[in-house]
């Protein structure tokens, strides 16, 4: 049962800080705005 | 005459493209000869000649494109033994780097050997040469790739993700195991965002010799979970005849006008498409004597026709994409 416990709060730490990372985690120099334009003359680009 | 050997999936391509560029005499060689045969027979007519020959044959040609799976150190040495000239589209890092040692066996014999002509590396170098031109100086590429094409293309992929990757930084190459530093990529649409991450692909060893002044260079390639969990196990289950779309990704970063700039110059199609018309392209470039240099080299390099190679590539129906902040 004790090991259980522990197993327990040991999987359910790991999901906390898991959690945290997931969603107060910043992307690196992620750019996040802006779309593709087609290159029509690629002599011109 | 120019030579193909291989008639999978960018064999096929490449002799397409050939045909498209008015390339009269082509010669296909594989291993498995009905293969070529079909190949010949779905392309020829009035307009080019795809004779299906033996590989002693391919010998007598101008150049020959290599489109089967890597290795082609052996049969690029034996063609440049007989002075033909050779386009490779391997993208087996250990076999790029073999093939870069057949440089002085391509100069005594006054033949040119072109190492990764194909989607990544190869059209990754000419994107790179492309948008380098409007930069005052650059620092930094990062590639990443999306998608398959053969299957001998994606048993090299399911490999790409087992392996150790390598990229230049800071003034040393350094190893990191595939499959780590996940970055999430925007490619054109259809394609969409994926996560890529780092891949034992040869584009930073062959951008890097293209373009000495790099301090960072890096090549990833997008998996799924999946991709990266069975990535260390043989692939089990059999590659498709041919991957679906798929993108190349190449973002530049370095100054212009005394201010930081990051530009990003991609491509949406099946990568078996890219790999085939760059590789034709290369090839045709031979045909009408725009590469007259000796030696081994790579795309993106200053002594390649590149602007050249890029028009064809459009003209081929290959569309660039350029990213543009919002």
């Amino acid at each position: 049962m004790k090991f259980f416990r522990r197993v327990l709060l040991a999987v359910s730490v790991a999901s906390a800080v898991a959690g945290v990372i997931r969603f107060k985690g910043k992307g690196v120099g992620a750019i996040k705005q802006g779309g593709w334009r087609k290159v029509t003359d690629p002599k011109q680009n | 005459m120019i030579g193909i050997v291989g008639a999978g999936v960018v064999g096929s391509r490449v002799a397409e493209t050939l045909r498209l560029f008015s390339q009269q005499q082509i010669c296909v060689y594989d291993t498995e000869q009905i293969i070529a045969q079909r190949l010949a027979g779905r392309l020829s007519d009035g307009k080019s000649q795809i004779s299906v020959v033996d590989r002693n044959t391919m010998k007598s040609a101008k150049v020959v494109v290599l489109c089967g799976p890597s290795p082609h150190f052996s049969i690029a040495k034996e063609l440049l033994d007989s002075s033909v000239s050779v386009v490779s589209t391997s993208d087996d890092i250990a076999d790029c780097l073999n093939l870069l040692t057949l440089s002085q066996l391509a100069t005594e014999n006054k033949a040119t050997l072109i190492v990764g002509a194909a989607s990544s590396p190869g059209m990754s170098g000419l994107l790179v040469r492309h948008l380098a031109e409007s930069f005052d100086s650059i620092d930094e590429v990062h590639v990443a790739l999306h998608g398959t094409g053969g299957p001998a293309c994606a048993r090299q992929h399911h490999r790409a993700l087992s392996g150790q990757s390598i990229g230049w930084h800071d003034g040393e190459w350094l190893r990191r195991p595939a499959g780590s530093g996940r970055e999430l990529c925007w490619f054109p649409e259809p394609v969409g965002a994926y996560d890529c991450y780092r891949g034992e692909l040869p584009d930073p060893l062959l951008i890097k010799r293209a373009f000495p002044e790099l301090e960072r260079v890096t090549g990833r390639v997008t998996a799924t979970r999946r991709d990266r969990v069975f990535s260390r196990v043989p692939m089990m289950i059999p590659p498709q005849a041919e991957g679906g779309l798929g993108g190349l990704r190449v973002e530049v970063r370095g100054m212009k006008n005394g201010a930081r700039l990051v530009d990003v110059i991609a491509v949406a199609e099946r990568v078996g498409q890219v790999a085939g018309v760059v590789a034709a392209s290369t090839a045709h470039a031979f045909g009408i004597n725009k590469i007259d240099e000796h030696g081994a080299h790579v795309l993106g390099d200053e002594s390649m026709p590149n602007s050249w190679l890029v028009t064809q590539i459009c003209s081929a129906g290959i569309n660039l994409h350029s990213f543009v902040r919002a």
